[in-house]
């Protein structure tokens, strides 16, 4: 009946939606929702299918996600992920506690100050000499963080804490998955890093405001936030660039204005801001890398012209004053509203939220980028013209969407997919949504090719496993310190090209004994604040030996893969009745003492752990069954070392690391 | 022709695959540690580079004494080259520059001809943010930011031979990967060998389970990618696991500072004396922004300066007959202002210097161009001039000492002329 309806659904969606489009085919093509998923051609049954989107589009399947997709359809499941409004009531209590991430740029400004800033103030409040500022002393430190707390100031480590906790819990229990998925992937496309100071205090609310609301909107209003958003404008340095020798000229009617200048700090204020402008100029960073990495890519046909000219189309971009600690954003704040915001737009400026756009300091001549000419004389909008037509550039269709595919489908997507979702793109206007749809509704995202043959990365490894064990997280830093440790330090990679999207750079050997590492400190309890209840994720059935964990587990945790490499494997080593011996004989021990008859293969059971009580009782053995009785005793029901090991294999084998 | 994996095996501890590691019983590790080399690759040449990150102050690091300027720019940081009351003079090395003295360590291995000094060096792009200035270097492109790969990477792409057969290739000892090593050449961060193991705290059976487990999985992977690094993991294990990293007893009497770079460079002398097929290596060292209360023979700056090259100095003493192998070279963003701030120390400035040190170096020289510090000479008034551009260096060193000779993939912008710190 249910299959019925379905189908009945679909064919009037279709044939509703082919009725729209031939009215609209001169203009965009209209939305249109997922259709039937073309899996079943590829082999598919609709539970590998279903385990196939959860790899591809959450950060790992939670136990029993399948079924809740079955019965709910796997498109309508997709279309309520492309929705995303999904309320995730229990995440929000989860986050309520982190006081620190809802902040404004300007409130961390004035709540978690730059070290410098810190330091200035101290100064100026004679709470610290000078000449004696010993950045290396415990004593000094001490003093400095005690002057903040009287001013209700936090030193900046506490926010990024909190700023990376937050990830972590979004990523593992947000309902809203794939939001937090394209999160990810466009905060890597339009990189920003905690490395650069200039740019760091702003990176929480560019996540927060500027990447997570636009993932499944328009490519092109994406790509303006950044560019606007104080975070990139400081990381590639637009915020300095301006037409040359903006301190000359009318633009410092600043200095006319009597009422500002008898203040004595600002009048020092602007000699010292013409000095500074005196020396700046053109900077071309952002232009080459909004070109090059963020639209249109290294070879989408651009010169060496184009960037220069359109570093000149950008000038003037910038950052509203955030600072209210008596530095310059201060007397920014206060010039700014000597001259009021209506002159201020009267005289072609913009003020946007955080970010300003300053007339004075912007290019006035007419340029030529791509073919198109900017006359110089609309000020902030040829900026936004500039990056609409970059949004729109055909190659920027082929250049996101390859990127779009090698996150979602493989490291080397096809061509024919490829083609599809360009044109999707360019058909849509850059809307995000639709390119999902076109590629999901591809057979080339089913073929077997496609499956598991993403890496994941060390955060995508960390946040599977607690999703997959159902774990519970208190100290979501201390996860933190795993995924660094498997090479993936959040938030700071340096260079703007982001992580490389691709499995040869997660894996190296350091980094993949980080992974095996992880499994089994995990597994084991081990990382201090996250907890989870292995007996429960099988209904507290408890598994009869180390094999019939393996299958049990397994299953739990990779559902709907092909396990029998893995199992057959591992069985034989799990089944030996001489591990332990061997182990011994490894050891360069002789074990001739080891009793024979002991129930190696399940440690956990009553035998074993009787055998190993009454050695430890006759004192026989030595050490070595001293040593065998430690593992036994960890066998125990509830602290159960077999099968915490089994899990924490299973967590770092081969076949987990890909999704 | 051994193959590598029949070394392994012939190694005698392969009896249960990987199950000596982790929680490696002391009596094997001290058995194992008898054997020397333990890599079965040929002996390679090795460039080691630290990264000085703040930017070390190079005028006062090697003073140009002779220079009134400097002297009148610098009233309580300058420090003359003759005994003056309680304070130690600097250490006169050709008459016109002058080591600071917590630095004594180094004047052996200059007057020996093995340590050469570049003045002057520094980036053409002038900007004075250590981010800008560090990513510019590291990836060796000065003017591009978008450059995905740092320079040691392409340096490891150029020398090819061994490429994906040793994991230890390239290392870099930090948390995480520098700039310098991003790219799609092999390369690894490690922050200690000590963590090369599969560990089960408190469970060392489970452990050696474990890693036989591991073993085994990554061996049948249909991946080829996880199979091939499994496979060098464990590979790399077992070598590590022939000495006993954590007790390791440097050589010569060589005695390392208690410090992160020292403990940086040890680990990397365990490396190059194991025969690991290391080639680049890598480490940091930090606190060089003196702002304020920079010191002068004591302080804080001499505090750095004294742990960078006494841990140089046991680095090198310590690697014994490996030294004709190894070159190292140190780097830093840039140098700092002429004149002393208010705060008792220098701002961001722009050519600072740098350090060489090996057998194939032209050792002995304050090598570049200083020219006397007179504001007229000063770039933008206030800094030293870059009168070597850091390419010129650091592919001479490359070229020189690893044998690569192609600049225009190491830095695909630079067309100048090498300097002859390295001897031909």
């Amino acid at each position: 009946m249910k299959a019925h309806f379905k189908f009945l659904s679909i064919v009037l969606a279709v044939f509703v939606s082919g009725i729209l489009l031939s009215s609209f085919l001169a203009g965009p093509r209209l939305a249109s929702k997922p259709t039937t998923f073309p899996y079943k051609k590829a082999g598919l049954t609709e539970r590998q299918a279903a385990a196939h989107l959860l790899n591809r589009f959450t950060f790992g399947e939670k136990p029993g996600e399948i079924d809740e997709m079955m019965s709910m359809g796997l498109e309508n499941w997709f279309e309520k992920q492309l929705t995303a409004n999904d309320p995730d009531d229990s995440l929000k209590t989860m986050l309520s506690k982190l006081d620190a991430i809802n902040l404004t740029n300007a409130q961390v400004e004035a709540e978690y100050p730059k070290p410098g800033t810190v330091l200035r103030m101290a100064i100026k409040d004679g709470i610290i000499s000078k000449d004696s500022v010993k950045a290396d002393q415990k004593q000094y430190r001490d003093q400095l963080l005690a002057y903040m707390q009287t001013k209700g100031m936090k030193p900046q480590q506490e926010l990024y804490r909190q700023f990376i906790n937050q990830k972590i819990l979004r990523a593992a229990y947000s309902n809203n998955q794939l939001q937090e998925v394209l999160t990810s992937f466009w905060f890597n496309h339009f990189n920003v890093s905690v490395t650069k100071n200039d740019c760091a205090s702003y990176i929480p609310a560019y996540e927060r405001d500027v990447i997570r609301p636009n993932v499944l909107g328009k490519f092109d209003q994406l790509l303006l936030a950044t560019a606007k958003s104080p975070a990139m404008l400081y990381y590639l340095d637009n915020f300095q660039s301006s037409v040359p020798n903006a301190g000359n000229g009318r633009n410092f009617q600043t200095a006319q204005n009597p009422n500002l200048m008898a203040n004595p700090q600002a009048a020092k204020f602007v000699q010292q801001a013409q000095q500074a402008r005196k020396n700046q100029g053109i900077n071309e960073n952002y232009a080459r890398e909004v070109m090059e990495l963020h639209t249109l890519g290294v070879d989408g046909g651009y010169t060496q012209s184009d960037v220069t000219q359109a570093a000149r189309v950008l000038t003037g971009w910038g950052v509203y004053p955030l600072d209210d600690k008596g530095g310059l954003g201060t007397l920014g704040k206060k010039i700014i509203g000597a001259y009021g915001d209506n002159n201020l737009a009267k005289a072609g400026f913009v003020h946007d939220g955080d970010f300003l756009f300053n007339m004075n300091r912007h290019d006035k001549a007419t340029v030529t980028v791509l073919g198109h000419t900017f006359d110089g004389a609309q000020g902030y909008q040829e900026g936004v013209d500039l990056l609409e037509m970059l949004a729109h550039h055909p190659s920027t269709a082929k250049f996101i969407t390859k990127k779009i595919a090698v996150r979602f489908v493989s490291d080397t997507p096809p061509q024919s997919l490829l083609d599809k979702m360009a044109t999707s793109f360019t058909e849509h206007d850059g809307d995000i949504k639709q390119v999902l749809i076109t590629m999901v509704s591809s057979p080339e995202f089913w073929t077997a090719d496609a499956l598991r043959e993403k890496t994941k990365s060390p955060f995508e490894l960390a946040i599977s496993s607690v999703r997959g064990l159902n774990a519970t997280i208190s100290a979501p830093f201390l996860l933190n310190a795993w995924i660094t440790k498997m090479g993936e330090k959040m938030y700071y990679y340096q260079a703007p090209t982001g992580y490389p999207d691709k499995g040869q750079y997660w894996i190296n050997t350091g980094a993949l004994l980080n992974r095996m590492n992880f499994g089994l400190a995990l597994a084991s309890q081990r990382i201090p604040g996250i907890k989870f209840d292995l007996a429960a994720l099988n209904n507290h059935h408890e598994p009869e030996s180390a094999q019939a964990a393996l299958l049990t587990y397994g299953k739990i945790l990779m559902p709907e893969r092909n396990l029998d490499q893995t199992i057959a494997r591992l069985t034989p080593m799990l089944n030996d009745p001489d591990l332990l011996k061997k182990v011994d004989e490894a050891a360069g021990k002789n074990t001739q003492a080891a009793p024979a008859d002991m129930n190696a293969n399940d440690p956990m059971s009553d035998a074993a752990m009787n055998k190993a009580t009454k050695a430890r009782v006759n004192g026989k053995g030595g050490q070595n069954a001293q040593a065998r009785l430690e593992y036994a005793m960890e066998g125990a029901p509830g602290n159960n070392t077999m099968l915490s090991q089994v899990v924490g294999i299973l967590i770092g084998s081969p076949e987990y690391q890909r999704r | 022709m051994t193959s590598r994996r029949g070394f392994l095996k012939a190694g005698g501890l392969a009896l249960f695959g990987i199950s000596l590691m982790g929680g490696i019983p002391s009596f094997i590790a001290e058995a194992a540690a008898s054997e020397k080399r333990v890599g079965p690759y040929k002996k390679k040449k090795i460039m080691v580079c630290i990264f000085q990150r703040g930017a070390m102050d190079g005028l006062m690091a090697v003073t140009p004494f002779t220079d009134t300027y400097l002297q009148a720019a610098r009233p309580t940081l300058f420090i003359p080259a003759t005994k003056d009351g309680n304070r130690s003079p600097l250490i006169d090395l050709d008459g016109r520059f002058g080591l600071h003295p917590s630095m004594s360590a180094f004047e052996p291995l200059f007057r020996s001809k093995q340590l050469s000094i570049v003045h002057g060096i520094g980036s053409p792009n002038n900007t004075r943010s250590h981010f800008d200035a560090q990513d510019y270097m590291e990836s060796g492109t000065p003017f591009n930011k978008g450059t995905a790969s740092g320079w040691l990477n392409r340096a490891v792409g150029l020398l090819g031979h061994d490429a994906g057969t040793t994991p230890f290739q390239a290392v870099s000892l930090t948390s995480a990967l520098p700039r310098s090593f991003y790219g799609d050449n092999p390369s690894v961060a490690i922050s200690n060998l000590q963590d090369f193991a599969i560990q089960m705290r408190g469970n060392p059976m489970g452990a050696n389970m474990a890693a036989k487990s591991f073993e085994d999985l990554y061996d049948q992977t249909s991946s080829n990618l996880l199979k091939s690094t499994g496979k060098e993991s464990f590979d790399a294990i077992k070598m590590l696991q022939k000495v006993d990293v954590k007790n390791y007893k440097p050589a010569n009497g060589a005695v390392y500072p208690n410090s992160a770079v020292a403990n940086s460079l040890k680990q990397i002398a365990q490396l190059i004396k194991m025969d690991v097929g290391l080639e680049v290596a890598f480490t940091e060292s930090g606190g060089w922004d003196t702002h304020f209360n920079q010191g002068s023979d004591t302080g804080i700056f001499a505090r750095n300066v004294d742990d960078l090259s006494k841990s140089i100095v046991a680095f090198w003493t310590d690697l014994g007959q490996y030294q004709d192998d190894v070159t190292l070279m140190t780097m830093t963003e840039f140098g700092r202002t002429v004149k002393q701030n208010g705060t008792g120390g220098t701002d961001h400035g722009r050519a600072s210097c740098n350090f060489i040190l090996g057998n194939d170096v032209n050792g002995g020289i304050v090598h570049g161009n200083v020219a006397p510090l007179a504001v007229e000479n000063l770039e933008d008034g206030r800094d030293l001039a870059v009168t070597t551009d850091f390419r010129a260096v650091f592919s001479e060193v490359a070229d020189k000492h690893l044998k690569i000779n192609n600049d225009k993939v190491l830095f695909p912008e630079w067309t100048g002329n090498q300097i002859g710190v390295m001897r031909a």
